[in-house]
């Protein structure tokens, strides 16, 4: 760290200087270890103590514990809401158990087995999870947690459901370590490896992608990132672990039936992580804790309110502490240690100075368009949005796109960035027709955007959310902009992008498409609340992107002086048919602009 | 009367209004022009308490309606006709107009004689009474939308865009009616992007601009104003 | 051959008619608010054990008093779930998802309930309408109720929506938030309505058609999971849709039992889910155009 700050002192000299404050945005390492060590305490406290009642207990307690750290990954991260893990822990013990219980094969075999059959009752979930969500997805979930049992019984000759399955594995019982048996090691690492696991991925280049899937399918696409593909990958990997899950489940109980996968222990699973607090890495164990543990274990004589209690805490949860009773705690910390806002909050300067020590990047004057749209038609209906619109956009130029409401000019981005699909026409875009191509793939062939609305997630420190778009970059970084990354990292990391004020979040938007390396950037009504030095800003930011990255732009605008004071082509729409294009100076007195003034049909 | 102090408000995050003052007398009518973008609908959203404003207040003859939600500020008599002609698709023109009764204070009964009111300017909503609200062109739309606010009488209406997806012909009688309206002692605001429409029913003019108050003047001054100031800025625009 | 196919499609029809039933209290709930109550299968189910220990063989006079009674009760009841329901989502939080978690959680303390309170059986109960013969095969009285009550709710809701001032506000309020909210409709107290009523529809079909289902704490599951079914392959929203959705997938579980056996029913429902979702999300008949801004 320290030679970092060395080397950064030596480029960055007398720069303005980022800010340097204490505190953490997110709790996840402490989470992990006080994680760790409950789940230490479950699994092999009991055996330490001796008491077998517990040891079987705690055994089952934790292999809860490794599916309800799943499920959290699968409800937040990848933003998918099951009611039906149960039934996925059932296919996992039911696929080793028929494999090696019933027809005695290898357990290698088995436990191969279990994690198929998870993932395929996975697949059973992801499909649908590709064209619905919400509570269509619900539904889906939970008939499937319903079904499960009730074809165990129908499919008796394969699964035995009327009798069980019983297989004992003597050899996990024996002491390894310290009196503990294998099994006790396997229940303990296996919930252990399924919080590592969510840490190790929600921190990765591919938890971030998986979140912005989650949080925003549009961001995600404009970065390069198909949101089906992460919510299947979502399902898949959930369900191989809850696969592993349910083949460690088989030994640990030593007979299994489909009493022990009813609908209520889906029902159990997901209440667990809802009052732990959803996406906290600690929330499902101290979510068991309070679910299963105290009513189960402590005060047995209570078992049969169990489901009542369950369904009270929850309601309750939800009312009164939405976070759930980790992330409550959470959000306290959050407000208590956090950092980032004011005027400090997101400064745009280190970036604009590293941008004037990059060589600026020519662009001959007669380069090829980097866009060329050739007669697009969109159609909505009997509305006719786009009426055959051409449109050329070199590259290093400031594109202005105005025109009334309802002008197409919001049809003509989403066509362009892929969003929606030409009714007719085509375009191309660095040479190669996309018409038909989907709205990840042209964002990965170079083309960024930002929305009307910044796509700014709070639940991402302000440095994650620049990152976005380095995840999506396919070149590597050039020096400069490499030390300004990490500059930005040592500022930002652990900074709340909630205390940002709009303008600081229009400003984060933009360099994180940057930072993406497109050719071209897309941006939508960008102006809109913008402060008058905040504006200032921003112009002078767009005109950094053209004349030194050389960079293409389209910049859709209400503020006409904005438009005009910076852009170096304007074109015209008006009910989807291009009216007028050309330099601002030539356009200023064109009648066809004139209705877009205030006061402008009076001159 | 309606008074509004020093209102700032957005959508989410995005600071739009910065701080915008305005007053509206009954008997009066308010033309609000700007460019797109400019904030008008955001100021009559906040104004009728969909957006809630993150600074300012709104006043209903002296009563402060900051902060109610819209269906509250309708029934204090303050009463919002959103942009494009919305009215309620798949009841008939009668139950459409029948919903106003909603926000009407006081006395339901007066139903009737506002039906005839309102049928007397514009027969075309007896003749399609029965008739599904989609069936209709957009400005009888835009008239059955006023109609049904007309049926509440508001101590004060906001109107924006009234002329938008309005056929040129069915202009005039719109607006002649908020002219009678108002006369009747009725605060009347409009939001027009095209001023020079709506500019001749209207008393005083306010032009937006950025989220920002930049003229506000006798509606037959605006006309010299606006020529002045788009003249200086095609001249900046040519220059720059 | 023939008689059997009668067969199957009337007890099909019948037992799709209770998914419709299930369905339009849906509808009346999600046009109002955009929530779908899951708890609508368990409070079905609820009024079933209703008759059981009020109506159960009682007589006419008895059994239309309680009916009436236990509509309203229960109608009371999902009013103040909507209450709740309704509580977390005041403003525009960022946690607009929330109800789907306090409704499943809602179901799951009724079953509980009446787990604890009359355990895991169910009830057999009978009805004020005798069993009647078609094609020769005997037919409970209830099968009757079913078809009546589905029908009978259908035209009550039509009118209701489409006649009354405070129906025609909860069909405005479905067709455009924002003008409702304009125009001064109570929005809050309407969808509390809407809930109070959803819970009518349930309540009182289950009470009506208590001999012919289940009445025990387990059932609502696999109700509120067809009627979901119903509301999805009509068009989620669509009353009409619901009426002929319903039967529809009751005549297709009612086949599947022919030809498979009836445990593969569920599957079936599943199945049918799946495939619905995958090729027809807005349903096969669609739903009107609502814009909520």
């Amino acid at each position: 760290m320290a030679s970092h700050n060395n080397t950064l002192a030596e480029t960055a000299g007398p720069e303005v200087s980022l800010p340097a404050r204490k505190g953490h945005f997110k709790s996840d390492g402490l989470q992990l270890r006080l994680g760790i060590l409950l789940i230490l305490l479950t699994g092999i406290g009991p055996s330490l103590l001796g008491n077998s009642y517990w040891e079987h207990t705690f055994q089952l307690v934790n292999i809860y514990i490794a599916v309800a750290v799943l499920q959290n990954f699968l409800f937040v991260d990848a933003g998918q809401k099951s009611f039906g893990q149960g039934a996925i822990l059932g296919f996992g013990a039911y696929g080793l158990a028929i494999a090696s219980g019933i027809h005695g094969l290898p357990l290698a075999v088995g436990v191969l087995a279990a994690v198929g059959a998870a993932m395929l009752g996975g697949l059973l979930f992801a499909l649908p999870a590709l064209r619905v969500q919400g509570f269509h997805l619900g539904f889906v979930t939970l008939s499937a947690a319903i079904v499960f049992p009730q074809l165990l019984i129908q499919f008796d000759d394969v699964t035995q459901g009327i009798n069980g399955i019983s297989l004992y594995l003597p050899a996990l019982t024996k002491p390894v370590v310290f009196g503990l048996s294998g099994l006790t090691l396997l229940v303990t690492a296996v919930p252990i490896a399924a919080l590592l696991m969510h840490y190790g991925i929600r921190n990765a280049r591919l938890g971030r992608r998986m979140r912005l899937a989650a949080e925003s399918a549009e961001a995600a696409r404009s970065l390069g990132v198909r949101p089906g593909l992460m919510r299947a990958l979502g399902f898949m990997i959930v369900s191989a672990g809850t696969g592993i899950c349910g083949a460690l489940y088989v030994p640990t109980v030593g007979f299994i039936s489909p009493q022990g996968f009813l609908v209520e222990l889906s029902f159990t699973l997901f209440f667990v992580v809802v009052v732990g607090g959803r996406g906290q890495l600690l929330g499902p164990i101290i979510g068991i804790w309070v679910i299963y543990i105290v009513p189960n274990v402590l005060l047995v004589q209570l078992v049969e309110y169990r489901l009542l209690i369950y369904g009270f805490l929850t309601l309750a949860v939800v009312i009164a502490f939405p976070d759930g009773l980790v992330g409550t705690v959470e959000a306290r910390r959050r407000k208590r240690f956090q950092r980032g806002g004011g005027e400090q909050g997101f400064r745009l300067a280190p970036f604009t100075e590293t941008l004037e020590k990059i060589a600026p990047r020519q662009v001959p004057a007669e380069a090829a368009p980097i866009l060329e749209v050739r007669g697009a038609v969109k159609r909505f209906g009997q509305v006719v949005a786009l009426d055959g619109v051409d449109l050329q956009v070199r590259p290093g130029e400031v594109h202005g796109l105005v025109g009334a409401n309802g002008s197409g000019k919001t049809s003509l981005l989403n066509v362009i960035s892929g969003f929606s699909q030409m009714d007719g026409g085509s375009y191309s875009f660095r040479g190669r027709d996309v018409t038909r191509q989907n709205a990840a793939s042209i964002a990965r062939m170079g083309l960024g955007r930002t929305f009307q609305t910044p796509r700014i997630f709070t639940g991402l420190s302000v440095w994650d959310n620049i990152q976005l778009g380095l995840d999506a970059r396919p070149t590597p970084l050039e020096p400069e902009m490499a030390a300004l990354a990490h500059r930005f990292k040592e500022a930002y990391g652990e900074d709340n992008p909630g205390l940002l004020a709009h303008g600081q979040r229009r400003l984060l938007e933009v360099i994180r498409v940057v930072f993406a390396d497109p050719g071209l950037v897309l941006f939508d009504e960008p102006a809109a609340g913008l402060s008058p030095a905040e504006r200032a800003e921003f112009s002078r930011l767009l005109r950094q992107l053209s004349k030194r990255l050389g960079v293409a732009v389209i910049l859709v605008e209400h503020d006409l002086d904005l438009v005009w004071d910076i852009a170096d082509r304007i074109t015209v729409l008006e009910t989807g048919t291009v009216v007028a294009s050309g330099p601002p100076q030539a356009l200023a007195r064109d009648p066809a602009v004139q209705h877009l003034f205030v006061g402008g049909a009076h001159a | 009367m309606l008074e509004v102090r020093d209102l700032m408000a957005g959508y989410g995050d995005i600071p739009v209004l910065r701080g915008i003052s305005l007053h509206a007398k009954p008997g009066e009518i308010l033309l609000i022009g700007g460019e797109n973008g400019a904030g008008k609908s955001t100021l009559m959203r906040a104004i009728a308490g969909f957006i809630k404003p993150s600074q300012g207040t709104v006043l209903l003859d002296g009563r402060p309606l900051t902060g109610l939600p819209p269906e509250k500020v309708a029934q204090s008599g303050l009463r919002l006709v959103l942009d494009g002609h919305r009215v309620f698709p798949e009841l008939t023109v009668y139950d459409n107009l029948r919903m106003g009764v909603a926000a009407r204070r006081g006395d339901r009964a007066g139903l009737a004689k506002s039906l005839e009111e309102i049928y007397a300017v514009f027969p075309i909503l007896k003749e399609k009474a029965k008739a599904r609200a989609h069936d209709l062109s957009g400005g009888q739309q835009q008239i059955l939308a006023l109609g049904q606010a007309f049926v509440a009488q508001p101590r004060v209406l906001l109107c924006d865009e009234p002329s938008l997806g309005v056929a040129q012909a069915l202009l005039p009688p719109i607006l002649s009616f908020l002219r009678r309206w108002a006369e009747g002692g009725t605060a009347v605001v409009i939001v027009d992007q095209h001023v020079k429409i709506s500019l001749p029913y209207a008393d005083r003019a306010m032009i937006v601009q950025r989220g920002e108050v930049v003229l506000d003047c006798p509606a037959g001054e605006l006309d010299q104003q606006l020529a002045n100031m788009h003249e200086a800025r095609q001249r900046t625009y040519a220059e720059s | 051959m023939l008689s059997e196919i009668a067969v199957i499609v009337i007890r099909g029809v019948a037992i799709g008619a209770l998914f419709s039933i299930i369905a339009m209290s849906f509808n009346i709930v999600h046009n109002a608010t955009r929530i779908l109550n899951f708890a609508q299968g368990h409070i079905f189910i609820l009024g079933g054990f209703a008759a059981y220990f009020l109506a159960d063989n009682a007589g006419l006079p008895t059994w239309l008093l309680m009916l009436v009674l236990i509509t309203l009760v229960i109608g009371v009841l999902v009013a103040a779930q909507g209450w709740l329901t309704l509580l977390p989502l005041r403003g525009n939080t960022s946690e607009q998802d929330s109800w789907m978690i306090s409704t499943v959680s809602v179901s799951v303390i009724i079953a509980a309930i009446l787990m604890l309170l009359y355990g895991p059986f169910a009830y057999s109960v009978s009805g004020p309408v005798p069993a009647f013969r078609i094609f020769g095969v005997k037919t409970p009285g209830a099968f009757v109720l079913a078809i009546a009550a589905m029908l009978g709710w259908y035209c009550l809701l039509s009118f209701f929506l489409r006649r009354t001032f405070t129906g025609l506000a909860i069909s405005a309020l479905s067709q455009d938030f924002d003008a409702a909210r304009a125009a001064g409709l109570g929005v809050r107290r309407l969808q509390l309505l809407a809930f109070g009523i959803s819970g009518m529809i349930a309540g009182s079909a289950g009470f009506m058609v208590a001999p012919i289902i289940s009445v025990s704490p387990d059932a609502g599951m696999r109700y509120v999971l067809n009627g979901f079914i119903a509301a999805v392959v009509g068009g989620i929203g669509n009353n009409s849709g619901a009426v002929i959705g319903g039967p529809l997938v009751g005549v297709m579980a009612m086949l599947m039992a022919y030809k498979v056996g009836g445990a593969y029913q569920d599957l079936a429902s599943l199945i049918v889910l799946v495939v619905i979702l995958m090729f027809w999300p807005q349903g096969l008949f669609g739903r009107a155009a609502a814009r909520r801004v």
